[in-house]
């Protein structure tokens, strides 16, 4: 570690503190880089051949794909370098022109017939609409099974991605396929790219194939590069009879396992010598590869040691055992799942997809990178993993970064400087952190002692202090036991930054735990003790603006501590962190991002959507948002307003699923059953993160406006001065002083938080600390007759009025479906303790809750709980942006609530209401369009003209505009740039 | 197997052994692959049961006087209520009676309701005698069980009768049933025109 300390470290100009702070961070990186290298040269103890290193160094890039004209040449090892060539990695190229081969609403039988004129190995994703799975189509070999087409299930679950029958998983789709170009694992033999992206030279050949989407595949220039693979193609092709009838019968292909031992003779072709010989040519150039994956159990442990399964070339007789252990392994649990899904196909036909709001017919041609901007934000000090070799330092200059080793290169993000921009005029998204050069800020900053010693004290922290609250909630496995774990379990190599994360941050583990209920992954989500994977997020976007963070949470002792360390002592609160510190953390917290799970990945994604208002959803959301703030008073009732924001976060969730505007789609990183919580969650980082402190204060207003504020502090202040025994605790211990200030704790940084989900969590936690408190002094288990009283005399010990609305905010906002669940049950419980306490005179009067209560309770339940049908794009409330022109006073823009199907006339009289225009006949809503201006007739829509223009593919600039007819030609400024039109890209 | 989640709620009386009863439930068979939760109050458990799983969400209530307005919170949305009172108290009886009969007037339409005579172990010291809780129990077509939680008797039982009353999924699975019907709605109309 110490060698890999950075050498630009600064010697001077900084005080030793900010050096040694510096060095922290460095150390920091070292220690990812370290474990990146472990994992990078795991490989090597398999491989001691020379060659592989190679292969390795192959590695070092990312997986490159060669085409087959060169592995034809002598010296194909080196030619398969040719720089240009090595610019895109296979994942990248597929990142890219997935609009091709991700066909999710393709039929088996479209995709047979693309499929049919494609070369073996060609391939494309669909989704079976009757096994409600992605299925990988293949073309296979026509001499070697009686199926000219192998469609295989993707099994998803928390959160990888695999093939049916393999050991090996992915963090999405994009790196599953990419691993399969490579290796076949279970298929027959490796996938192919089409021709001409396999061999396109330039981003710009990749983004022409990825325009014409599906239509690649009958397009000219998908003809025009397939001639090569004939000449590997048996001459004679036997069509069978039998073999076409085979075609509808998905689940007898489903895989070569099944499909083998379905038709015995072919099976062997799929083995023997010839076909191997074939696979032989095709793969003897990228000898190289081992793309980011992560082994989970594998089928043969042992093999995993001397001869990984993904290895390219194999022996002869290795494949031929290969082939038969995996028929006897495999195939009769095969068939009979086969025969399950059979039947499950047959009586469940999924209700079609909605049809996108918007016509979108050819994804946009470069999917902006999931991913974060791993590559370039790397501090220089990142260790090099891997000797690279002279040749390839020399070629990969400028794009070495996303080429790296580990995180950036194949990672998901496709390499920041692989994909152009989505240019966005005038409104752009939140500021990325740029890349800051560090150097000249060294020289710069004049660092504040107090700041830096404040920040040291707070990152120097011990790692290993889990607080005795969190040792039981953390399990036995020690961190270095989990640290040791995932290295041998990661006996594949891989510089993947997922697998990483999979494996380090507990966070992860959540989604690993056989859970698929939503309420045992809330349980997980409080065992976990963490809040959250969002602070991260945040710590690179804003740092210590709204860090939710548990003081507790920096003992965490992981690998995730460390990273939360960093957020902490920037967002601590307290102090504003200097630029270049800033700079340096955001470096890390690039490189930190890198490691990103599928779901924060996405998470992000969709946030960064939601702020970018030439997407359609973003429009919604951020014309929402401003709404919410301009009207918060025209709610009737906190309760009201909370309603609203949850009716509006569950039907924008319905959009994102329907639509088709998140790219690359949803599905392809996340497995189905876990979009609904990457939705949530997402929706509370667009939708709450922003408005908390609207709500924040608008709930307080209406609880000041109502009295309830007064009598809550009075009921308060007397349930506080009771004795335990007098509000029903009866045997068990209560907490000190000293916990109850622990609680108070708990429950202050709760109020920082925006996500319900953690709220609740939080929540959880103070339960179970009562509950620890309770038990330490008795040894017994405590129900709900002991609990809740002692529940009811922690809140009250507490004195927090604030807790009410808290408490109303989870009530109302959480996740229905996690209210039948344990965060469901002790909010109940809070909010029972509370409605005890603001009742606490009449009850003492009476010993019964006011019927005002219990009404309040039965409304609340069947609010929550009557199923309401799945919101449609169509009853979206919609907000319309339109600006009041005048000519003496210029341009005032109000948000208005126009439904889709509100005419143009109804929009003109809402407008002379909100504007108080005296004479509204003279007035019309005008769409300004790039400086032309065009008057809307009374019965046009505006919302729909709204989303036509938003569908159209070219940018422009438009706004509705609602002003006097004019007489004569006055002059409109075309542009208004006060950030509050409407912009199109 | 589709694991179906079924909020049960637990009514009665404080101390007649409402949260041992689901102790004893839960721990029995400790399942490892379910996390535990936080405290006694709130528990689950998986049982199979049929062709699915049922997970129970135990929703326990506290049962002194003062916290009986709060239990619509508790069972509104429940599967089925578990009813317990104690063989040797005869007042936990008439409590239970007032369980039922709220339950009646504000509980879930189809909710499944289940007696159970906890501490059957202290029978010499009985104040209910078993035949007249039985009838009780029949006269509003409940389930009904003595129970001994410390010595784990029909314990499971209590939950296996539970998981029975169920009614399988129907309406409720997706669109599984719905697509069925459809295909099958045809066949019957071409069967009436003939």
């Amino acid at each position: 570690m110490a060698s890999s300390s950075p050498p630009g470290n600064p010697p001077s100009g900084l005080t030793d503190r900010s050096g040694s702070f510096f060095k922290l961070i460095d150390t920091f990186a070292s220690e990812i880089g370290e474990l990146k290298r472990e994992m990078v040269q795991t490989p090597l103890t398999f491989d001691k051949e020379p060659m592989d290193l190679q292969g390795l160094e192959a590695e070092v890039c990312g997986v490159y794909l060669q085409s087959p004209s060169c592995a034809g040449l002598g010296g194909e090892r080196d030619s398969g370098y040719d720089s240009l060539r090595r610019r895109m990695s296979v994942l990248e190229r597929l990142t890219q022109t997935h609009p091709v081969w991700l066909l999710l609403a393709v039929t088996e039988e479209e995709a047979t017939r693309i499929l049919l004129t494609q070369p073996p190995g060609v391939f494309l994703v669909r989704k079976s609409a009757a096994l409600q799975r992605k299925i990988l189509s293949v073309r296979l070999k026509e001499d070697q099974s009686g199926t000219p087409i192998s469609h295989l299930p993707v099994r998803e679950s928390q959160y990888t991605f695999s093939l049916e029958d393999s050991g090996i998983s992915f963090a999405d789709l994009f790196r599953l396929v990419a691993f399969y170009c490579i290796s076949r694992d279970v298929l027959p033999f490796t996938l192919k790219l089409p021709e001409a992206i396999a061999s396109a030279k330039t981003q710009k050949e990749l983004e022409e194939a990825a325009q014409l989407g599906a239509g690649f595949w009958d397009s000219a220039l998908c003809s025009q590069h397939r001639t090569f693979p004939r000449a590997c193609r048996p001459l004679s092709r036997t069509l069978s009879p039998q073999r076409s009838n085979r075609e509808g019968e998905e689940s007898q292909q489903r895989h070569t396992g099944a499909h083998c031992d379905s038709a015995p003779p072919t099976l062997r072709s799929c083995a023997s010598p010839p076909s191997f010989h074939l696979e032989r040519r095709h793969s003897s150039g990228p000898l190289c590869f081992v793309t980011p994956l992560f082994l989970q159990t594998h089928r043969r442990p042992p093999r995993c040691e001397d001869d990984p399964p993904t290895h390219a070339v194999r022996s002869d007789e290795d494949l031929e055992n290969e082939a038969k252990s995996l028929k006897l392994s495999s195939s009769p649990g095969i068939e009979q799942h086969a025969d399950k899904v059979k039947l499950n196909g047959k009586s469940r036909t999924p209700p079609p997809r909605p049809p996108p709001p918007r016509s979108m017919p050819r994804r946009r041609p470069a999917p902006p990178p999931p991913g974060p901007p791993a590559a370039t934000t790397r501090p220089k000090s990142m260790p090099v993993a891997v000797t690279v070799s002279p040749r390839q330092q020399q070629t990969s200059t400028k794009r070495q970064a996303p080429a790296r080793p580990s995180m950036g290169g194949k990672q998901g993000s496709p390499s920041k400087t692989a994909s152009p921009p989505i240019p966005v005029p005038s409104n752009p998204p939140p500021p990325r952190p740029k890349k800051p050069d560090l150097e000249s800020h060294r020289c710069h900053i004049a660092l504040d002692d107090e700041t830096i010693a404040k920040a040291l004290s707070r990152a120097k922290r011990p790692p290993c202090q889990p607080t005795a609250a969190d040792a039981l909630l953390e399990g036995p496995s020690t961190p270095k036991e989990r640290g040791r774990q995932r290295l041998s379990d990661m006996s594949m190599s891989t510089s993947s930054s997922d697998s990483l994360e999979y494996s380090h941050s507990p966070g992860f583990s959540l989604g690993l735990a056989p859970s698929p209920s939503r309420h045992l992954n809330h349980q997980d989500t409080v065992e976990d003790s963490s809040d959250d994977d969002d602070d991260v997020d945040e710590d690179d976007e804003d740092y210590g603006v709204s860090l939710e963070t548990d003081l507790e949470m920096r003992h965490r002792p992981s690998f995730k501590a460390r990273r939360r360390r960093v957020g902490v002592s920037l967002g601590g609160g307290s102090f504003i962190l200097p630029r270049a510190l800033k700079g340096r953390f955001r470096k890390v917290s690039g490189m930190l991002s890198s490691l990103m799970t599928p779901e924060r990945r996405a998470v992000k994604r969709i946030a960064e959507m939601s702020r970018d208002k030439s997407s359609y959803f973003g429009s919604l959301v951020q014309d929402y948002i401003s709404f919410v703030q301009e009207n918060r008073g025209c709610h009737t009732s906190g309760t009201d307003f909370l309603q609203t924001l949850r009716q509006f976060m569950t039907q924008m969730k319905a959009y994102l699923r329907q639509s088709s505007e998140l790219d690359p789609p949803l599905e392809s990183l996340i497995p189905e059953d876990q979009i609904d919580q990457v939705l949530e969650k997402a929706m509370h980082k667009c939708v709450l993160k922003p408005l908390k402190s609207v709500i924040e204060v608008a709930l307080h207003d209406f609880q000041v406006k109502s009295g309830a504020l007064q009598q809550l502090k009075e009921n308060l202040a007397l349930a506080k001065a009771k004795r335990p025994q007098e509000l029903g605790v009866d045997g068990a211990v209560p907490p000190d002083p000293l916990a109850i200030e622990k609680i108070r704790h708990k429950f202050l940084n709760m109020r920082k938080m925006y996500s319900p989900e953690k709220k609740v969590s939080l929540l959880l936690r103070v339960c179970k600390l009562i509950y620890t408190i309770m038990q330490d002094n008795s040894g017994r288990m405590y129900g709900a007759d002991d609990f809740l009283p002692m529940l009811t005399y922690v809140v009250a010990q507490c004195d927090m009025p604030q807790l009410d609305t808290e408490i109303q905010y989870m009530m109302e906002l959480l996740d229905p479906s996690l209210l039948q669940g344990e965060g469901g049950y002790y909010l109940t419980s809070a909010y029972g303790a509370m409605a005890l306490i603001k009742n606490f005179q009449e009850e003492q009067a009476a010993r019964v809750l006011s019927s005002e209560a219990r009404n309040t309770l039965h409304h609340w339940h069947r609010r929550r709980t009557t199923p309401r049908s799945a919101p449609t794009v169509d009853d979206f409330q919609n907000y319309l942006r339109v600006a009041l022109q005048e000519v003496d006073t210029g341009c005032t823009a109000k948000t208005l609530r126009v439904q889709p199907y509100t005419t143009t006339e109804e929009v003109c009289s809402l407008c002379a209401y909100k504007f108080k225009i005296p004479d509204p006949n003279a007035y019309a809503l005008f769409l300004v369009i790039e400086g032309t201006r065009q008057q809307l007739a009374p019965d046009t829509h505006p919302q729909r003209i709204k989303a036509e223009l938003h569908g159209r593919p070219c940018a422009h600039t438009f706004h509705f505009v609602y002003r006097r007819i004019p007489n004569l030609n006055l002059f409109i400024p075309a542009v208004m740039d006060n950030g509050n039109c409407i912009q199109v890209e | 197997m589709a694991i179906r989640e079924l909020k049960v709620c637990l009514l009665g009386d404080t101390g007649v052994g409402k949260s041992s009863i689901v102790c004893r439930f839960v721990q029995d068979h400790f399942d490892h692959n379910i996390s535990p939760t936080i405290g006694a109050s709130f528990l689950t458990k998986t049982v199979p049961s049929g062709n699915e799983l049922h997970k129970f969400l135990i929703w326990d209530t506290a049962g002194q006087e003062r916290f009986h307005s709060l239990a619509p919170m508790y069972y509104r949305g429940s599967a089925a209520a578990v009813i317990v009172y104690d063989i040797t108290k005869l007042d936990s009886f008439q409590t239970l009676k007032r369980w039922v009969k709220e339950l009646k007037e504000h509980g879930p339409e189809d909710i499944v309701v289940a007696i159970a005579g906890n501490k059957n172990d202290l029978g010499d010291i009985r104040e209910v005698p078993m035949k007249e809780a039985k009838e009780f129990a029949e006269s509003i077509a409940a389930i009904f069980i003595e129970t001994s939680a410390r010595n784990a008797v029909n314990v499971e039982e209590l939950f296996q009768k539970i998981s029975k009353q169920i009614p399988p999924l129907e309406n409720h699975e997706d669109e599984t049933s719905e697509s069925f019907k459809l295909s099958r709605q045809p066949a019957a109309s071409t069967r009436r025109c003939c």
